[in-house]
């Protein structure tokens, strides 16, 4: 007997997730290109647009718990909507990280800086491309695609060291840039936060499809402590 | 065996190999507790007969001591005829019969000897319809004592008192016990009958559907009421609703018919288990409704 109304919110919900998600790729996507153009205006939209994603994040929180309050969900459905409420804000905090990198290019304005824009292109095309298969596991509730998701974890953590060396060696070498660079680590941070952060999506999958609450640790994870 | 061939190591290392994803489980697996506490009531390759139709088939549960235990499954598949199989309440239903065992703190309930009274004596029952007596509240839960041989009225007295204080029903009827019980709400009444059932001092309590005709403020009450007799007395619950089942219960078993209607265990374990990760395909279904 299938729980018609019941089945009908799950999907709802996943649906919601999937665009909470792919508003959260477009953000970093265009905060990145927004530094590398140095482009002011395309910062501040990203900035400002920051408020849709929070938006989001909350209407697919209360829809979820509306759903647990008029459905009594048990077992599987309970697992999934448990999880929906820890990707949920998993998602936005990747949001606010777009929306502080976003923030640092209206901050440098057309400072004269080298920003180590090939390493930032490359964390957050690795980031964004492991969010977009993360979720793509959630929904379907595939733990081996989830499980095969955070070694990529350890190509963005190289990134980090190599680009955080590289930007203290300046900051040591030219003292006058600190501040600017200093903004520069900040981008570098949350980069490497947001890859960190869809680990912990691929945790919720293997909890939905397993029931296990597991934790990944990836082989880099000290070296970045 | 060639003592040079390779050999995975065993020794510790704390070098994680590199790109390979290391999944450290936080999960509570509390099947620990259920091991640990001293079991009250236990089947053995339980089968209940009516007649020729096998109700029951291949029953084996253990019943831990001071904790509740819900059964849950849809209609018909022999929760009840099991929980009355417990104190032997299905001796009454003509022509019925049981294979197997049912030990009682180990000791087989069915043996020669065993003393039928007795075994009711110690295990309790609650229905689903409240059913006072037609005689007063004092009479109602003085009654059993009294059939037992009790007749010192201050004995009686302390009883009936002791009895309605473990049935949180006391501070509402104590000026009122001559009053007949059948004047009582739907949610006191019930109360009545589990005071009524206390009073012989039973180890066991049954109930059968305990809440089901009763409203949700007193509902609440018979479940506060189940966690606060659950200290005492260990409490098995048969129940069409999982929600309460969930509420109320430390260990939950789910039973189901077979393709010969006969009723049987599917799973049972900690009742936190059985209702956010069930191990049987069926259990998950029947949890998250999905069930036929």
């Amino acid at each position: 007997m299938p729980r018609t109304t019941l089945d009908r919110e799950i999907h709802h919900l996943q649906d919601e997730v999937l665009l909470l998600g792919s508003m959260v790729e477009q953000a970093m996507v265009d905060a990145v290109d927004a530094l590398k153009r140095r482009d002011q205006e395309a910062a501040r939209r990203v900035y400002h647009n920051d408020h849709l994603i929070n938006e989001k994040r909350f209407a697919i929180e209360n829809a979820t718990l509306i759903t647990i309050a008029t459905q009594q969900p048990m077992a599987h459905d309970l697992r999934f909507l448990a999880a929906i409420l820890e990707v949920d804000i998993e998602l936005e905090r990747m949001g606010d990280y777009a929306k502080g990198i976003a923030r640092i290019v209206i901050s440098l304005k057309d400072a004269a800086i080298q920003v180590p824009i090939k390493e930032f292109s490359q964390m957050a095309e690795l980031a964004v491309g492991m969010l977009h298969r993360a979720l793509s596991a959630f929904v379907t509730e595939d733990s081996n695609l989830a499980q095969s998701i955070p070694p990529e974890d350890d190509q963005v953590d190289a990134l980090f060291n190599s680009t955080y060396r590289v930007l203290v060696t300046s900051m040591i070498a030219n003292p006058e840039l600190i501040d600017h660079s200093n903004l520069l680590l900040w981008v570098n941070h949350n980069l490497e936060r947001m890859a960190d952060r869809v680990v912990n999506i691929c945790e919720r999958t293997i909890f939905i499809a397993t029931g296990e609450l597991m934790e990944i640790e990836t082989s880099e994870e000290e070296d970045v402590l | 065996m060639d003592s040079n061939q390779a050999k995975p190591s065993l020794e510790l290392t704390h070098e994680k190999p590199k790109g390979v994803p290391v999944l450290v489980s936080f999960s509570k697996h509390d099947q620990t507790e259920l091991q640990s506490a001293d079991i009250k009531i236990e089947t053995v390759n339980l089968a209940v007969f009516y007649g020729k139709f096998r109700a029951l088939s291949d029953i084996n549960i253990s019943i831990p001591e001071k904790r509740i235990t819900a059964i849950i499954g849809p209609s018909g598949c022999g929760k009840s005829t099991l929980l009355r199989s417990f104190n032997r309440m299905n001796d009454l239903v003509p022509r019925s019969h049981i294979e197997g065992e049912i030990r009682l703190d180990g000791e087989n309930i069915f043996a020669m000897g065993i003393d039928v009274v007795n075994v009711r004596r110690r295990i309790g029952m609650v229905f689903q319809r409240p059913n006072p007596f037609p005689m007063s509240i004092f009479e109602n839960v003085a009654y059993g004592p009294h059939l037992y041989g009790i007749r010192n009225h201050r004995v009686l007295q302390e009883i009936v008192e002791k009895s309605l204080h473990q049935a949180a029903l006391w501070d509402e009827v104590k000026d009122k016990l001559n009053n007949s019980g059948m004047a009582l709400s739907g949610g006191q009444q019930q109360r009545l009958c589990i005071a009524r059932a206390l009073a012989v001092e039973p180890e066991v309590i049954l109930m059968d559907e305990p809440a089901s005709a009763l409203d949700p403020v007193s509902t609440l009450k018979i479940e506060d009421l189940m966690q606060s007799l659950k200290t005492n007395y260990t409490i098995v619950i048969v129940t069409h609703n999982m929600q309460q089942a969930a509420r109320v219960s430390d260990f939950t078993a789910f039973m189901m018919i077979d393709s010969n209607r006969a009723g049987k265990m599917v799973e049972f374990g900690p009742t936190a288990h059985i209702f956010t990760n069930p191990k049987n395909k069926q259990t998950e279904d029947y949890v998250t409704g999905r069930f036929g």
